[in-house]
């Protein structure tokens, strides 16, 4: 009973003081010491339920007939809950600094939604079953829309707008498959496995899992409803965008996993139409990605298409359905969230102090922010998959367990396209670096003007993590992930 | 003592008309008590009434002299009770959440005959409801109609006149073929009480004599009904009529009254016809077809509209296309299926009227407009309704944790478990859900946005109480529905099961 009060506690403490900073008026400083300490102590209990590891289903209301809202703490839920209440406390410290150069009344509406945004995160990890992810799916969506919306200029709006309609269209599409689900499976409550009935696999079963899959993965930027990703991510403030492609697209990665691994099991789709197709989706998706981001010119967008790559290549590890894949997918999800969260608040920090936005004016800036042009140089090495950084080690098993599931043309196609999407990867990320140490003979110095410690504390902290979570993984979390593995993988 | 509750359903009927003789004589003040106090009582009344019934089934009583087929008799059961709450409740919430809006739409000297019509109304819906007498419910069809177009016509304005006659001229039409399809069916039974014209239909349809009049009879009447409550192709006197009318007769007409002629549609289902006669006929098919079509046509005429009521009342069009598209699904999961109709019944009923009061209190903290470019914003001068109005627009798109959501659930389940109208069913449930979100939040997204150009009035509207009020009592009851749904299901089911 004690980790369902944890979960419920996890929940309802950053959705209450989201809803307080909103409605209530204080002053800055009060605001402050809200904002962080309820991040902090969301932290804390978060990290208490994963250490109290009961795994244990607790019903918190019935719904409707058998349709029931649970709760759950499983390996999965460990993994994406650390990672949400991890980054949203380094990017709530971000925003104390970041947010000086917004307009003070803009305060009380983002802390108030990125603080409600992370209980519904939290819900969504700690579902314990279809129709509560699914809540807390939608939930998730309308609580993060006013965050793009954020500046209100119309660019903005038709953004959110594009955000709003896609993640809700994806997630009707999404909701098709969850019915036929329930009508095939025995439970929709998460067991590893699956729970489809004998008769259940039929062929309209596996249109509806694919529906669903390409459904969830409109939040996972994965084709083709990715369009509203490189739009409406880079519109929101950057430690917002930090969290929306950091953990948040990971929803839609944790819905896929959910449904075909905890819900209609790996057995259903192994070999079939829906597998290659998937792959080839996510390959795809990849490889388009990378190529937009190369070609991309603000590097806020650029790295909002980086996005849509990185995290299909969680997808296509997960389409390979083995352990290796899964494996990497998982690990990749990890390092993913550490990278890009730290990528964005380099962008974050570049724009708040100098107020550039496109790469071509980067030229020189590691002359004045090197602190941060440093920590932007070993995330985007990491990102690269350069060894012995975190992005290796889950590229890696991407790559094994892709010639493993497809001893023929098609894995040799997956090394490819993942060795291509490397290389274009280092060639949009590595110029800044180039340009930014070495600017040239002819460039004039611009004033010093380094990012303050409220921002340079979590980029070191997201460097750092970047850098050595590859090799110096913990032991728990290693055990966690290769438990999970073997559990769901073929 | 106990036959006592017995007797409560007759009281709920005639107490409102007496409540109307009261309001014709009295003042404005005196009819506005007089009618909130009939409706407290008819809900206290119903509540024993509606326990006795989830106790012991339903009940019969003989209304005058004479007994069964050739007296007049009421039948009370479960699903009856629970919807007269709702035509109990719904009228006086609605006349509280748009009261501003009624005392500025009408003329003080005629505020008591509002009144007037509310009792006469309610009375109608609950006769409606719980009479056992095929002709008696076509009496109360024509006092229900007359009353609806009292509540249109008493805002005197020119396009509220052509609406009402619109209105008017749809709803004569519809009850000329729900009379003719009655007599046809007293012709072929010789008899008016719905139970005992089942047992005839029975007869008739196993010696597989006179089906097309059968047939043509029950086709009559689904059309005449179809035709009152906006069933597609029929839904055209929706949008003038919701959008022209004050508030509280939106909120009723499109709450209320077109739900009570779906209700009786549905008892003559099961109780004059037989599910399974009906089935034969093939007139669910049509039922289904309709209402498919009505999902998708209602939503796209709200996409065109650029008037925040003619979107709602175009998204009743489609919401009532839910409704019989749940009542033609048949085939092994047709219980399953109408319940999720009547289920949708109350979801609608508690949604739209959410939808109108709040979009009132839009569009009266941005000088009257209705027109979304003035609305722009209008949720920052009026939080309360900005709130209410995000709550019934994604219960309406079907978020969970809505009502809406719950209903699309018991939809699709239906059409999973139906033969071979899953794929069908579930297509169009889609591409309508996905149609809804678009208007729905494109809206909602809109009264958030900061105004297009700046307004010297910058402060914030103030409501009244009863509006607070009114939203806060729909909002949780809608909450309510879509987080603990299973209690109101069961008592749907019940009730289903005792209506044949």
């Amino acid at each position: 009973m004690s980790d369902l009060l944890l979960m419920l506690s996890a929940i309802a403490v950053p959705v209450v003081s989201g809803i307080a900073v909103g409605l209530i008026k204080m002053n800055a400083k009060a605001q402050k010491a809200l904002v962080l300490s309820a991040c902090a102590l969301t932290a804390v209990i978060t990290g208490v339920n994963a250490a109290a590891d009961t795994g244990a289903s607790h019903v918190v209301l019935s719904v409707v007939g058998p349709l029931e809202l649970t709760l759950c703490t499983d390996g999965v839920s460990k993994i994406f809950s650390i990672i949400a209440v991890v980054m949203w406390l380094l990017a709530a410290v971000f925003s104390q600094s970041y947010m000086r150069h917004e307009s003070k009344d803009t305060h009380p509406r983002y802390y108030a939604f990125l603080l409600v945004s992370l209980g519904m995160t939290l819900g969504m990890d700690f579902a314990g079953d279809m129709i509560t992810a699914y809540l807390f799916y939608e939930l998730i969506t309308l609580t993060t829309f006013p965050l793009v919306l954020h500046s209100m200029r119309p660019e903005a709006i038709r953004a959110a707008k594009k955000y709003l309609f896609y993640s809700v269209a994806g997630g009707f599409m999404a909701l098709f498959g969850i019915f036929f689900c329930y009508n095939n499976c025995s439970t929709l409550a998460f067991t590893a496995g699956g729970s489809l009935l004998p008769q259940g696999g039929t062929g309209i079963m596996l249109v509806a899992v694919f529906v669903a899959i390409l459904g969830f993965g409109a939040k996972a930027g994965s084709y083709p409803l990715h369009g509203w990703l490189p739009t409406a991510h880079p519109e929101a403030p950057a430690p917002a965008s930090a969290l929306l492609s950091g953990v948040i697209a990971k929803a839609g990665v944790l819905a896929i996993i959910r449904i075909v691994f905890y819900v209609v099991g790996a057995d259903l789709i192994a070999g079939t139409w829906v597998q290659y197709a998937w792959t080839g989706v996510a390959l795809l998706t990849v490889f388009m990605g990378s190529m937009m981001a190369y070609r991309e010119k603000l590097f806020k967008k650029r790295l909002a298409y980086s996005t849509v790559s990185q995290i299909s290549y969680v997808l296509l590890g997960l389409s390979l359905l083995n352990f290796g894949g899964v494996t990497g997918a998982l690990l990749h999800v990890i390092f993913h969230a550490v990278i890009k969260c730290g990528l964005f608040l380099v962008a974050g920090a570049i724009i708040c102090k100098t107020g550039l936005t496109n790469i071509d004016d980067y030229t020189g800036i590691g002359k004045r922010m090197p602190v941060t042009l440093w920590c932007f140089t070993i995330c985007s090495l990491a990102l690269i998959g350069i060894p012995p950084l975190s992005g290796f080690v889950s590229k890696w098993y991407l790559a094994s367990a892709s010639l493993a599931e497809y001893p023929g043309a098609l894995g040799w196609i997956c090394v490819a396209v993942l060795l291509v999407s490397a290389l274009l990867t280092a060639g949009y990320l590595l110029p800044v670096t180039v340009r930014g140490f070495f600017p040239g003979n002819d460039y004039k110095t611009g004033e010093r003007c380094e990012a303050d410690a409220y921002m340079l504390v979590p980029l070191i902290i997201l460097a750092v993590a970047a850098a050595l979570l590859g090799i110096f993984i913990p032991d728990q979390l290693r055990s966690l992930v290769y438990a999970i593995a073997g559990a769901v993988a073929l | 003592m106990k036959d006592i509750v017995f007797d409560f359903p007759l009281f709920t009927i005639i107490l409102p008309l007496l409540g109307a003789v009261i309001c014709s004589v009295a003042g404005k003040k005196v009819s506005k008590y007089v009618y909130f106090a009939v409706s407290l009582i008819c809900a206290a009344l119903s509540v024993p009434v509606l326990l006795y019934t989830l106790e012991n089934g339903y009940f019969t009583r003989a209304m005058g002299h004479f007994a069964a087929p050739f007296g007049n008799e009421i039948r009370v059961g479960t699903a009856e009770v629970l919807f007269t709450l709702l035509a109990v409740l719904l009228p006086a919430l609605s006349v509280l959440g748009g009261k501003r809006r009624l005392m500025e739409d009408i003329s003080e000297k005629k505020i008591n005959f509002y009144f007037v019509m509310l009792c006469l109304l309610q009375s109608a819906i609950t006769a409606l409801a719980y009479t056992n007498d095929l002709f008696t419910a076509y009496v109360f069809i024509e006092i229900s109609t007359l009353t609806s177009c009292g509540l249109l016509m008493i805002r005197q304005i020119g396009r509220t006149t052509v609406a009402a006659v619109r209105y008017m001229i749809f709803n004569l039409l519809g009850s000329g073929f729900v009379l003719m399809g009655i007599c046809m069916l007293y012709d072929l039974t010789g008899y008016l009480s719905m139970s005992y014209i089942k047992e005839a239909v029975a007869d008739i349809a196993a010696t597989g004599k006179y089906t097309v009049p059968l047939t043509a009879a029950v086709g009559l009447i689904v059309i005449g009904i179809g035709m009152k409550s906006g069933m597609f192709p029929f839904h055209l006197w929706m949008p003038d009529t919701y959008s022209t009318s004050t508030t509280a007769s939106a909120c009723i007409l499109s709450g209320l009254v077109s739900k009570g002629y779906i209700f009786l549609l549905i008892k003559i289902i099961y109780r004059v016809i037989g599910f399974d006669v009906m089935e034969g006929t093939g007139v669910p098919l049509v039922i289904f077809v309709f209402g498919l079509a009505g999902m998708i046509v209602g939503s796209l005429g709200a996409i065109r509209e650029n008037e925040i009521r003619r979107m709602i009342a175009y998204s009743s069009a489609a919401q009532i296309g839910y409704i019989y598209m749940g009542i033609g699904i048949g085939g092994p999961a047709a219980q399953a299926a109408v319940a999720a109709a009547v289920f949708h019944i109350f979801t609608h009923a508690l949604t739209k009227p959410l939808l109108f009061i709040s979009a009132s209190g839009l569009s009266q903290a941005s000088g009257g407009e209705v027109k979304f470019a003035a609305l722009q914003g209008s949720a920052h001068r009026n939080p309360i309704a900005g709130a209410a109005f995000t709550v019934g627009a994604l219960s309406m798109v079907g978020m969970p944790g809505f009502a809406g959501f719950i209903s699309k659930l018991l939809f699709a389940q239906a059409a999973v478990a139906s033969d071979n109208r899953a794929i069908i069913t579930l297509s169009v449930l889609a591409i309508s859900t996905i149609l809804n979100a678009i208007y729905f939040l494109r809206t909602t997204m809109r009264i958030y946005l900061p105004s297009a150009e700046p307004r010297q009035n910058t402060s914030v509207y103030k409501n009244g109480t009863a509006f607070v009020f009114a939203c806060a009592v729909l909002t949780a009851f809608n909450v309510f529905l879509g987080m603990h749904s299973q209690p109101i299901l069961d008592m749907i089911n019940a009730g289903i099961e005792t209506l044949a």
